[in-house]
């Protein structure tokens, strides 16, 4: 009997599936695993559907977590400076030859990784990775971009504190990552803000930015020759190695706590979050099946047709896996009215008993698995979202064929694998949860009055 | 030293990229092919194979500005009760079908429109236009659903508008710029009027203006005419045209005095100014349009753009500002401004600082290489906007559902390059003056941090 059922659940999930649009035995995405002659490592798709070349790149490592408590703000300033005058160019003419050429440059970070992104029509290639390359060996850190920008965060800091969402994050980071540099506030803070100098970024952050810890996806309009060529100059004058300190790793902090901070609006926004699992676990495929069911595909998924579609609790109700360098967590995200809060957290934790206790059915797998395969070319569908996909298997230390058995690993999962799995990490007492507004009838068991890490 | 060259080749070549982008030829940004069903519903396609899939999307010529007095919310209520089911589609199993074929589905309402969208797998295609005709006439409207999803878009005006004091600022902006028009209620709308609508109120509106010759097509992706023409018409042509009733919406009558918003929230610690200027819209007046396009890129795009340059970077009044212009409408467009102070500087003196450079764009005029290096920005920024799948469709369906033409779309850039410095000077004259508004007074919103109690008060200044 058992035997019958797998095989007919085998063939509903090939009725379900939808073709990949590509045949047997070809290559989900056709990349170039190219070496420059420098030895910079580099992967490449090269598209010719328009005259436009979008490259990714990280500094594994370099995100600001490497920010000491009193320097929170570092990387992020680092980040929107680098762009601000470099070599001969002062400020205003660096961001006037990027504007009247269309060229994009800029750079970012969260709490691992110093990421950068170029954009650029073919015809301004050349000009685009010149400029990329004097922003990253000798960014001028002037005076009065470094004031502009710190303004700048400032007011950005200012501005999201009428904003219950970001509030609640920013608790939720301070809780559940208590003692760790994932809790300081990757934004900066006023104070840290205020303490940057051109100096602290020149020892702190660019000695992070080396050759050994940069990983590099390109697409678009250019071939493998081009870009080596490109590649070595712009990343030339690089440091070999990067100066990075040890982060440890860390779990959830604070399980099984509501954390209030009350504010008189409607609406309670809640965040939670618990340890999950990494790519690296062979339970990681049945976790992210499961993820999907319980709540990270949105519509369909059961959290948002118990609480959303049946009894309007709701705007929204989202879980989601996420795998950072030191931590894996599953994270639920949604907000209801203060007075519907205890009703709303009670059908969540039924929601989570549910999954731990009882197999999913066959339905509710097939359309998971199918989802999770099917929608995958719809990442292909710009220059950006490509470059941007195959650096995130770059970051992951996945294979570049990593995508051609991605089907394959999704499909094996069975109910059983879930149910396994949710018995592991779905425990009760396992998720830290924050809540920004006037919940009723919830008894706290920490409140905040002040925001952590903001001033 | 290829950095030095290349800067000399950028100098040495400006008066030929000038004559450049003067003059583009006359060539289409993204060659959609197009026609119109028996039924009036206008089907337009913008091929892209880059990868298998599919951007499906149908626009319905009816929005927030279409409700009845008294029913604001309504259509965007509407556009939630789409989801709710048909006899052939269980409620709530729309987009869980979507997602069980590996698409992902949504949709959007705005005061002029109402859209409904699916990507997905190019195979997937017929199935997705069978869903969406389905629901475009069979809707069911169950009582429960109806009443547990107005719970969820009261849920849903909570969480965009009443949680953050910017939310209420920006509402309530809008509903002074907009005296005597429609545009003036929110989409979301107001609480008292959305708790209010029954379900009779629903099904009135679907019935009235849901229908294909109020309805356009846009598909983008790897699919041809030849294979979307055929189902188009079986699935979408069988549907009966039906009367829909015209836009008759009320006009912003001429007006003497500027408006000035003041809202104070203990909340609120970072400042922030707000300028709204009625302008006209790609549908009111199409060269206006573009020479308006040509004076925000001037004005407000990026760092080296004027407001930035002259009032965060040199007079160092402001830590930010944007300054943007929104020509796609039916009725009008707005030109908008917002700045953050910088620190320790009082909301009239930026408030001054704006006025001057709008002064100095009206008495002054644009430099030849502002406008040149501005249209060749606009206009390369077409090739840019061909790299997505949504991108287009939503170029398409919104521009169409507006009034413009799909020759308005597809020429964007070339008209771009004939605007001439004397169009973006006539249009900031006319319509960005701070002296002389004429009888289209502009209206200005600070918000502030606050010590309790809260006020907020309307201060109207006679010209």
């Amino acid at each position: 009997m058992k035997h019958l059922a797998s095989l007919l659940f085998a063939v509903m999930i090939m009725v379900a599936l939808p073709s990949s649009g590509h045949a047997q035995g070809d290559k989900f995405l056709d990349i170039q695993e190219i070496q420059t002659d420098s030895g910079i490592e580099v992967w490449l798709v090269e598209d010719r559907t328009l005259p436009i070349i979008a490259m990714s790149y990280a500094f594994k490592g370099a995100g600001s977590s490497q920010d000491a408590p009193e320097d929170q703000g570092l990387t992020i300033m680092a980040s929107s400076t680098m762009d601000e005058g470099a070599g001969e160019y002062d400020a205003q003419s660096f961001q006037k030859t990027l504007s009247d050429n269309n060229i994009s440059i800029s750079f970012g970070s969260d709490r691992d990784n110093f990421t950068g992104y170029l954009k650029t029509l073919t015809k301004h290639k050349d000009l685009a990775f010149d400029l990329l390359h004097i922003a990253l060996t000798e960014p001028r850190f002037e005076e009065e971009a470094l004031d502009r920008m710190r303004a700048s965060h400032t007011a950005r800091i200012r501005s999201s504190l009428s904003d219950p969402e970001w509030k609640a994050a920013r608790i939720l980071n301070d809780v559940a990552f208590e003692g760790h540099p994932y809790a300081q506030n990757s934004g900066g803070t006023i104070s840290g803000l205020a303490g940057v100098t051109a100096e602290k970024l020149r020892t702190k952050v660019l000695p992070r930015l080396a050759k050994d810890n940069l990983m590099i996806a390109v697409t678009g309009d250019i071939t493998a020759e081009e870009l080596k060529a490109e590649i070595d100059e712009a990343f030339a004058g690089l440091p070999e190695t990067a100066q990075l300190k040890e982060v440890p790793d860390l779990t959830i902090q604070n399980a099984g706590t509501i954390t209030v901070y009350e504010q008189d609006i409607p609406q309670t926004v809640i965040r939670a979050t618990q340890d999950a699992i990494g790519r690296d676990d062979p339970r990681y495929y049945p976790a992210k099946v499961m993820n999907y069911i319980l709540g990270g595909g949105g519509f369909g998924s059961r959290l948002m047709d118990v609480i959303r579609e049946q009894r309007g609790l709701t705007y929204g109700i989202y879980t989601g896996m996420s795998e950072m360098d030191h931590l894996a967590s599953l994270t639920l995200s949604t907000s209801t009215k203060n007075e519907s809060i205890a009703e709303l957290l009670s059908l969540a934790e039924q929601e989570f008993a549910r999954m731990r206790t009882e197999p999913v059915s066959a339905d509710e797998l097939s359309r998971a698995q199918s989802y999770l395969t099917g929608s995958l070319p719809l990442s292909l569908s710009s220059t950006d979202r490509i470059a941007g996909l195959m650096l995130s298997l770059q970051l992951e230390d996945l294979p570049a064929d990593y995508l051609d058995s991605y089907d394959e690993k999704i499909n094996a999962v069975t109910a059983e694998d879930i149910l396994s799995v949710a018995k592991d990490l779905l425990k009760e007492e396992a998720l830290a949860i924050i809540l920004v507004g006037k919940p009723e009838s919830i008894t706290a068991d920490k409140t905040v009055t002040e925001l952590p890490n903001v001033e | 030293m290829r950095i030095l060259l290349a800067l000399l080749f950028v100098v040495l070549s400006l008066p030929a990229a000038a004559q450049d982008s003067a003059a583009p030829a006359r060539e289409k940004v993204f060659n959609a092919e197009h026609f119109t069903l028996e039924n009036g519903m206008q089907v337009v396609l913008v091929p892209n194979h880059r990868a298998p899939v599919i951007t499906h999307m149908v626009w319905y010529g009816v929005g927030a500005a279409d409700e009845k007095r008294g029913q604001s919310g309504i259509a965007h209520f509407v556009e939630h009760l789409m989801f709710k089911g048909t006899d052939n589609i269980p409620p709530g199993e729309f987009s869980t079908r979507i997602k069980a074929m590996g698409g992902n589905d949504n949709a959007f309402t705005a005061q002029d429109i109402t859209a409904y969208f699916q990507s997905i797998s190019s195979d997937r295609l017929e199935t997705v236009m069978e869903m969406e005709a389905d629901r475009m006439t069979n809707l069911i409207f169950p009582p429960e659903d109806v009443e547990s999803e107005k719970q969820v878009v009261l849920e849903e005006r909570r969480q965009r508008t009443e949680n953050d004091p910017r939310g209420y600022f920006f509402e309530q902006m809008n509903a002074i710029v907009f005296p005597n028009h429609p545009y003036a209620n929110p989409v979301i709308g107001w609480l008292h009027e959305t708790e209010a609508l029954t379900r009779e109120n629903v099904m009135a509106f679907y019935k009235e203006w849901y229908a294909p010759n109020n309805a356009i097509l846009v598909v983008s992706g790897d699919v041809t005419m030849d294979k979307l023409r055929p189902l188009a018409e079986r699935i979408y042509g069988s549907i009966p045209a039906r009367e829909v009733p015209d836009h008759n919406w009320t006009a912003v009558p001429p007006l003497k005095a500027t408006q000035k918003l003041i809202f104070a929230d203990p909340s609120i610690q970072q400042p922030m100014l707000s300028r709204v200027f009625r302008v006209p819209s790609e549908n009111q007046n199409k060269e206006e349009s573009l020479a308006l396009e040509v004076l925000a890129s001037v004005m407000g795009d990026g760092q080296s753009a004027r407001m930035y340059r002259s009032l965060v970077a040199e007079q160092k009044l402001a830590s930010g500002i944007s300054f943007s212009y929104s020509g796609s409408a039916r009725s009008d467009g707005t030109l908008r401004i917002t700045a953050n102070p910088a620190e320790g500087v009082e909301m009239d003196t930026l408030e001054a600082a704006i006025d001057d450079q709008l002064r100095a764009l009206v008495s002054g005029g644009v430099k030849d290489a502002e406008l040149n290096e501005a249209k060749t920005r606009l206009i390369d920024a077409a090739v840019f906007a061909r790299d997505s799948l949504q991108g287009p469709a939503m170029i398409f369906g919104y521009g169409l559902s507006t009034g413009s033409s799909i020759d308005d779309i597809e020429y964007w850039p070339y008209n771009i390059s004939q605007v001439t410095a004397e169009q973006v000077q006539a249009v900031a004259a006319k319509y960005l003056d701070p002296d002389n508004f004429g009888d289209r007074p502009y209206t200005t919103g600070y918000l502030l941090p606050k010590a309790p109690p809260a006020t907020e008060q309307i201060e109207e200044t006679a010209e």
